[in-house]
């Protein structure tokens, strides 16, 4: 009995002891997010919205992946609603603007979206907000001058923006290439900016089209802007293809002329001696059966 | 009396002889390794590649080796016949025969090893309906062609005055061989037309077979230097395909000469200055080897390129080190060593040196290879564990040693039927001496 008393006391401890080490630990503290909307308007056709989230690790602020961000246009409310989105790997998640928002949208010139993060286990929750006017570019283009004029919607009137700086360029495939010497441009009182086109032999599709770009970027008001136009500004580039030529690695049909000569020369000398030595075997046979 | 008894005893001497006891058991085991070889061939058209160990990535194994080197041993016969001849060297006037038995029987099982690497032999034949004259495949095939047919030649030429002395010996050779001795030279009847009409074909036969013999085997270097693949993208590669070629088929000769020496006891006419001067070539020729090696190995090991790494360190230092440093000692430094010294170029020790040389090369054929296989560019992913390595299966050694004791059957079987040193020639050096 002694025994038993002996070995329930020690149990008990160490119940005890886990039991200390659970009321007295500490979850890790959770982590701050940034979250920042950036809106998009392309050809002026449906605005879309790309949420970037971010957080400080060891004093630099990393990409987070997995977050799920709600977005709402102007109120948080079921019926205002963009929808969920959750970040990939870059920290980033992109949405159009739904139809189901488009009574909302009508509203107002002017927008606010919202971004909520609820929170989980690793982070705090963390919210965001962006306003912006509705605006948009037109691009027009005569004898090489490229014009792009910037509208903003008031009331409800498409109204020339003076001041807005706005980038116009060729769209590559590396990035966007000025048309001139100027990396950016200044709407005047009328709304417009225009650019001389300067990259004359500039390589073009198979047609020598080029694709224009209008942009304006990270603009307080208007967000990011821009518009293409396709031109015929290029050169025309007229493919070389080798496939169906004589190369080394064509078909046997497609062998080289030189090769060919080269080597059925090499053959023909070669052989050529091998049967000139055959009928000197001959003649030889012939000798003998004359002897 | 057409000859002096000088000459009736070299005659005699110089005849082929019928196989002893030594020489039926020889044959016998030959033709029983060949009929293992046929066996295991039989096994690799019923079902297929799938019974060698080669995959996709080794998909050239020792069958690729072997042939390389065949075609490099059939080199001797440009050497010995056509540079000794065209360069004056008398002393190697009775080592031509052997040399071109040699060429002959190579060139033979070099084209045949190719049609069993190929898998089904049917595909030989698609070479030639789809063969494009762009490949190094196709000169290859091109060239090995015309190899064997010069081969032919230069050993049918200088055998026909001895045909026609052959047929004196009716009784000793048979009733079969001397029909086949009259079908194929009755009508040599040594007239002064027909021996000048003989020499100007060997001549023609000589300055033709050295740029075939070289084209042969740089061609064949260029089957793998053309590929881009660690250790064969080297511009290299045609020097130091024919240098090894002359070392090991110079190795081969003087194994021959041993062997012929001691079998048919040719001690007068094979002498022990043939050996020594032999072991001068062979010692040049191992230098030369050694040298390509050098600069086939040593820069890029000084540079160590990340993608050849693995390829250089396996050779040096990890799977294969032990073959290689096996192949560079026994065929290449160790034959040098003991053969700078004089002693070292006496018959026994020449013998062998040679068998040393033959065995290094044909290890350093598979390490020219295989190594490269398994370390491709692009890192093996995915793939079952069998890729990584490669060890022929007895289906492969099998076919393998079939082919060199059928060579090495061609050789004795034309050694039977043929003088392994030229009687004619012999004959006329001796008078030559004489007078």
């Amino acid at each position: 009995m002694k025994r038993l008393y002996k070995n329930l006391s020690a149990l008990l401890a160490l119940a005890l002891v886990f039991a200390g080490y659970n009321t007295f630990a500490q979850a890790a503290p959770k982590g701050d997010l940034s979250i920042a909307i950036n809106y998009f308007v392309d050809n002026n056709t449906v605005p879309s919205l790309l949420v970037r989230v971010k957080t400080k690790i060891n004093g630099r602020f990393q990409p987070v992946e997995g977050v799920s961000v709600n977005l709402f246009l102007d109120k948080d409310s079921a019926g205002t609603a963009i929808g969920r989105v959750t970040t990939n790997r870059k920290g980033e998640a992109s949405i159009f603007i739904p139809v189901s928002v488009k009574k909302q949208w009508a509203t107002s010139v002017k927008h606010t979206f919202l971004a909520t993060f609820k929170g989980d286990k690793k982070y705090e929750e963390g919210k965001a907000d962006l306003t912006v006017a509705r605006a948009k570019i037109l691009l027009s283009t005569a004898d090489k001058t490229i014009t792009a004029t910037v509208l903003e919607l008031k009331d409800t009137t498409w109204t020339p923006v003076k001041g807005v700086e706005l980038k116009i360029a060729i769209k590559r495939l590396g990035g966007d290439l000025p048309v001139n010497e100027t990396p950016t441009f200044t709407t005047d009182s009328t709304g417009q900016a225009s650019a001389d086109f300067k990259r004359l032999g500039m390589p073009g599709g198979k047609s020598g089209n080029l694709i224009l770009i209008a942009k304006v970027e990270d603009n307080e008001l208007y967000g990011n802007l821009s518009v293409e136009k396709t031109v015929n500004w290029g050169v025309k580039f007229i493919p070389v293809n080798t496939f169906n030529n004589r190369t080394l690695f064509a078909t046997r049909d497609k062998a080289p002329i030189w090769l060919q000569l080269i080597a059925y020369s090499i053959l023909f000398a070669v052989w050529g001696i091998l049967v000139f030595l055959v009928f000197n075997l001959i003649k030889i046979r012939k000798i003998g059966g004359q002897v | 009396m057409e000859n002096s008894i000088t000459d009736e005893k070299i005659i005699a001497d110089l005849l082929p002889q019928k196989f002893g006891k030594a020489g039926k058991i020889w044959v016998g085991i030959l033709t029983v390794i060949c009929l293992i070889g046929l066996f295991a061939y039989y096994r690799q058209l019923r079902y297929g590649l799938i019974v060698t160990a080669m995959r996709d990535y080794v998909s050239w194994g020792i069958y690729i080796s072997n042939f390389v080197f065949f075609v490099a041993i059939s080199l001797v016969g440009s050497l010995i016949t056509a540079i000794f001849r065209l360069a004056g060297v008398k002393w190697g006037a009775p080592l031509t025969r052997i040399a071109e038995i040699i060429a002959v029987a190579a060139i033979i099982f070099a084209s045949l090893i190719i049609i069993v690497d190929m898998g089904s032999p049917e595909r030989f034949y698609n070479l030639f309906t789809h063969g494009r004259i762009q490949s190094p495949i196709i000169w290859d095939v091109i060239v090995i062609t015309t190899y064997f047919f010069i081969s032919i030649l230069l050993l049918y030429y200088p055998l026909l005055p001895d045909i026609k002395i052959l047929l004196r010996f009716k009784q000793k050779s048979g009733n079969g061989l001397h029909k086949f001795y009259n079908y194929i030279g009755s009508f040599w009847q040594g007239t002064p037309a027909q021996f000048k009409l003989s020499e100007k074909a060997i001549n023609i036969l000589c300055i033709t077979i050295i740029p075939v013999a070289f084209t042969i085997h740089t061609v064949t270097s260029w089957l793998f230097a053309t590929t881009y693949r660690p250790g064969w993208d080297s511009t290299n590669f045609g020097a130091y395909f024919i240098a090894g070629a002359f070392l090991v088929g110079s190795g081969a000769v003087v194994v021959a000469m041993y062997v012929f020496r001691k079998a048919y006891h040719l001690e007068k006419y094979i002498t022990e200055i043939h050996f020594e001067k032999m072991g001068r070539v062979v010692v040049l020729l191992s230098l030369l080897y050694l040298y390509f090696n050098m600069n086939e190995f040593l820069t890029p090991f000084f540079k160590m390129k990340k993608s050849e790494e693995g390829y250089l360190n396996g050779l040096f230092s990890g799977d294969f080190s032990v073959v290689f440093w096996f192949a560079i000692l026994i065929g290449i430094i160790i034959p040098v060593v003991i053969l700078l010294f004089r002693r070292g170029r006496k018959p026994l020790p020449m013998f062998v040196v040679g068998i040393m040389v033959i065995v290094g090369a044909w290890f350093k054929r598979y390490l020219i290879v295989t190594p490269t296989l398994l370390n491709p560019f692009l890192p093996m992913h995915d793939v079952p564990a069998s890729y990584h390595h490669y060890f022929p299966t007895w289906e492969e050694w099998a076919i393998t040693m079939g082919s060199l004791a059928g060579a090495l059957l061609i050789i004795t079987i034309l050694a039977r039927i043929f003088p392994i040193i030229p009687i004619q020639e012999t004959l006329t050096e001796q008078h030559e001496k004489a007078i």
